[in-house]
């Protein structure tokens, strides 16, 4: 009895639902027409969780999924006729046809971010049904293929075919809730969520989304192969339907996108009504009406669908305790360690150059953010980059991280030129970057937000457990280092600012990274965690972690930092310890201002660059 | 050679009604990052109200434009600030969901009104042909191009010479920068969903005389403006301009090369090559990546 209130309550009401659904047939054998309408709402029930995968997980919206079926059912339908095999058989040849084209169409199309994936899905669904028209050698065009009858008998017609659709229902489910606890699933949530922060942590965006599309297409396949067996008849315009697409939305979307069980309830009751609107409403004209209208109604009124609506119902009849940061745990001394990379390439020793900005400039239009620059970081340092705003401080970090490419000059790190290669490859060699404005998925928990970086682009790692094993250990061995332990279960979205901003520190450090560019640490955070985080970040850079860190509070950067190189105007204009930056005429011109020289070792009172008191306290 | 001189002027003029009907698509997209998949619903809607106009008063399709131009662009506000509006700041792939709804309704309501065959407006003129040498164009299709591109003239005038086309183009490029300088983004947003519909009046008006068309024909038609859109770039209107010939060509070379079944194919093998090649389409830009 424990072990069963161990498992979830949503698992629960799921594995009773399909004792029910398996029991049916038995129960109730000789009524084929509810079999009927059950079968297809299982078949719909695979495309809606399958849809799930690349529109749910990654938001990337297909409207032209139903182009998976007529593949699948095309491919089986003719290799059945010419080899008279049984179609069943071959089911899963329907599948491996519609992985192929998913992962042609989507390395053409998925490369780039934004709209053109909704709109060839589209023009792909009416492509695939000019292609089966015309190619009559093999699809026999407009008229169709017709298959052989079910081999059993008559009067168990529907019963088999129930049990087929039931059983790929069911792996479809199963399929789906594997994927979103590897690491491809919250890689793939990451990308809804915020691809460029993806790209940045190491998700190779380009690769996890064409998986994602070939994932979200297999099943579809080999139930197309299942159902054109069902139907001993497939044509273009039947096999690659654009109201079988609506369908499929409508399903996921009516349930609830992005969710594991939405899609399934969402196909039970699309298929109930489309049944209601062609029995009792005249036919397919009414069908699409009334889909049009639920579409619309759906999207307008109830755009996270049922399961998360009464989810988020349940939760405000069942708050939570509220926590608060484990201030005392994050003010302990646990030793913060960082993993060996997996593959440690010969680290340079102490002292040599790791980061090697050459004359690298940026021009937005007629504005140069960043003008000819040259820029080293040395392994072993804590180097800041501090100038006034709009130096081009951020900018020069989006040029290293790979967010911008730069308009001319060079990039090195760790003796490779980078300039030239994505993001996510230079988070695999050993970059690793915050953001001034948080950019945490606010959608994912706090645990999953710290598990979705990659250290590398092995497949390996990217299905990975990420909710069990080695790396949801680490992301909690993270999370208690910065104090947030207690949190990790929580919606990232939920955290206060300066919450986020450590919670981002951990994601970093998932990356096992060599060099972690900071960009304004210590902003929003309050006194006695930012006092913590330069522990953390003393602590890192003991054990072999190199930083570059952009921040305007001046006394924690004199404290912590050396060397301090001075950006104004695009460029460096001193570099140096910070006892020298200090006092250097030009910095205190173009950036200082004179009150440094004059007040000396304690900085000065309030001279309006943000200064803490534990900021001031981290100075003395 | 004149069946190539014949080809390629024909396809030009395919292509400059392409060009008009994807321009509306390109602008709203420009201005609101909204895919308005009714854009092609938009159309047959207007090709039909155009064929019931002829039937019922014998006036030219073409001409029609007069009235059905006035029409969209209301019934492009109204749309807007009925539904569209509802979604602002809500993920753009709401909007595609939400207009692909709409597509649906427009065609079911199509359906149970004017039925499911196929039509086409057929004017006095509309078997004859202008000849010019050895070459023969068709009147309705020089009509046609004529007025999409009156239109899309009109379009460009409109856009780059008034204040409003301006306050479009400023909220298209930035538009909170818009909003600081007294460009209201809602109020802009709602005009060029509005003159997006608009260009459907006469482009919709030229379709039903040039093709036959039936509700569930908007399918064809989004796709095929769809790929105008991304070849071109989106939200660029010389890119629309650009794709809409582009593959007007390549439409009416495989007609008369090839055969008429694959030319409609052509035009997404054409799609898919450019993307291959130039991912953020001929004249689109690409986005800046980053932006913190």
């Amino acid at each position: 009895m424990t072990r069963l209130k161990a498992i979830p309550r949503a698992h629960l009401i799921a594995g009773l639902c399909l004792v029910a659904l398996l029991v049916y047939p038995v129960i109730n054998p000789w009524q084929p027409y509810p079999q009927a309408v059950m079968l297809l709402a299982f078949l719909l029930a695979v495309q809606a969780s399958s849809w799930n995968i690349i529109s749910g997980y990654a938001g990337y919206i297909s409207l032209g999924h139903s182009m998976f079926l007529g593949l699948g059912s095309y491919t089986v339908g003719i290799v059945a006729a010419r080899w008279g095999v049984n179609p069943l058989w071959i089911a899963p040849l329907g599948g491996v046809t519609a992985v192929v084209v998913a992962v042609l169409i989507g390395s053409v199309v998925l490369r780039t971010r934004g709209h053109a994936f909704v709109i060839i899905t589209i023009a792909m669904l009416l492509a695939a049904q000019i292609l089966a028209v015309n190619f009559k050698s093999f699809t026999k065009g407009s008229d169709g293929i017709t298959l052989d009858l079910p081999f059993w008998d008559r009067d168990f017609q529907n019963i088999p075919f129930y049990y087929a659709f039931l059983i790929l229902m069911v792996l479809t489910v199963l399929f789906s809730a594997w994927i979103r606890r590897t690491k491809l699933g919250t890689g793939l949530v990451a990308i809804r969520e915020d691809e460029g922060k993806a790209a940045s942590i190491g998700v190779d965006t380009t690769r996890f989304k064409i998986v994602g599309y070939a994932a979200s297409s297999f099943f579809i396949g080999v139930a197309g192969g299942v159902y054109a067996y069902y139907l001993t008849f497939i044509n273009p315009v039947g096999s690659f339907a654009i109201l079988g697409s609506v369908t499929i939305v409508l399903a996921a979307l009516v349930g609830g996108r992005g969710t594991l069980y939405g899609p399934v309830i969402g196909a039970f009751i699309v298929q109930v009504v489309s049944e209601a609107a062609t029995v009792y409403g005249g036919g397919g004209n009414a069908r699409v009406l009334v889909f049009g209208l639920a579409l619309m109604v759906v999207v307008l009124f109830l755009p996270k669908g049922i399961l998360p609506t009464v989810q988020a119902w349940w939760r405000a009849r069942h708050p939570e305790k509220v926590e608060y940061t484990d201030q005392a745990g994050a003010l302990s001394r646990t030793r913060v360690a960082v993993r060996e990379r997996t593959e440690p390439s010969p680290a340079p020793a102490q002292g040599e150059v790791l980061l090697d900005v050459r004359g690298v400039s940026k021009r937005f239009g007629g504005l140069t953010a960043v003008d000819n620059a040259d820029l080293t970081v040395r392994q072993g340092t804590i180097t800041a980059l501090i100038g006034p705003n709009g130096s081009g401080k951020t900018t020069l970090f989006n040029l290293i991280s790979g967010g911008m490419q730069a308009d001319s000059g060079e990039i090195w790190f760790d003796g490779r030129r980078i300039d030239g290669l994505r993001p996510w490859t230079r988070g695999h060699l050993g970059l690793g970057r915050t953001f001034q404005v948080t950019r945490l998925f606010k959608e994912m928990t706090v645990q999953e937000n710290v598990v979705a970086p990659l250290p590398d682009s092995r497949w390996r790692t990217m299905l990975s457990d990420a909710v069990h094993g080695h790396e949801a250990a680490r992301a909690r061995e993270l999370l208690d280092t910065v104090g947030l332990g207690r949190f990790a279960d929580q919606p990232a979205g939920a955290l206060s600012y300066g919450q986020q901003k450590l919670v981002e520190l951990a994601q970093v450090l998932m990356l096992e990274p060599k060099l972690i560019l900071l960009d304004e640490p210590a902003g929003g955070v309050n006194p006695s965690l930012l006092g913590r985080l330069t522990e953390v970040i003393r602590e890192l850079n003991r054990s072999g972690v190199t930083f570059l860190v952009v921040e305007h509070n001046i006394p924690l950067v004199l404290d912590l930092c050396d060397p301090v190189v001075v950006f104004s105007h695009g460029a460096p204009i001193a570099e140096g310890p910070p006892s020298r930056i200090r006092t250097d005429p030009v910095v205190l011109d173009a950036y200082l201002g004179d009150d440094w020289a004059d007040h000396g070792e304690d900085g000065p009172g309030d001279n309006g660059h943000g200064t803490t008191a534990a900021a001031r306290e981290a100075v003395q | 050679m004149t069946q190539l001189v014949q080809a390629i002027v024909l396809g030009l003029l395919i292509g400059g009604v392409y060009a008009l009907m994807a321009s509306g698509l390109t602008l709203i997209f420009g201005v609101m990052r909204i895919i308005n998949v009714a854009q092609g619903a938009f159309l047959i809607l207007v090709a039909m109200i155009t064929w019931w106009l002829w039937r019922v008063t014998g006036i030219d399709p073409i001409l029609a434009s007069v009235i059905t131009t006035p029409l969209m662009f209301g019934f492009g506000w109204v749309a807007y600030r009925l539904l569209l509006s509802r979604i602002r700041g809500a993920s753009p792939s709401m909007s595609v969901l939400l207009t692909f709804g709409f597509a649906l309704v427009i065609e079911g309501v199509l359906n149970v009104t004017a039925g499911n065959k196929f039509k086409s407006a057929t004017p006095s003129y509309f078997e004859e042909s202008f000849r010019v040498g050895a070459i023969s164009l068709p009147k309705a299709q020089v009509f046609g191009f004529v007025a999409a591109m009156v239109v899309l003239a009109a379009l460009y005038y409109v856009l780059t010479r008034t204040w409003t086309g301006r306050a479009i183009r400023a909220a298209t490029q930035n538009p909170s920068g818009a909003a600081l300088v007294g460009v209201g983004a809602a109020g802009t947003a709602a005009l060029a969903f509005a003159i997006g519909s608009a260009t459907t009046g006469v482009g919709g008006s030229i379709l039903s005389v040039l093709y036959p068309f039936f509700p569930a024909s908007h399918y064809d038609w989004i796709s095929r403006l769809l790929g105008i859109v991304v070849l071109g770039g989106m939200g660029s209107l010389p890119g629309a301009l650009a794709g809409a010939g582009i593959l007007g060509l390549a439409e009416t070379l495989t007609a008369t090369y090839g055969s008429l079944n694959w030319s409609t194919l052509v035009f997404y093998i054409v799609i898919m090559v450019v993307l291959l090649i130039r991912p953020q389409g001929l004249f689109g830009a690409k986005l800046r990546e980053d932006t913190v």
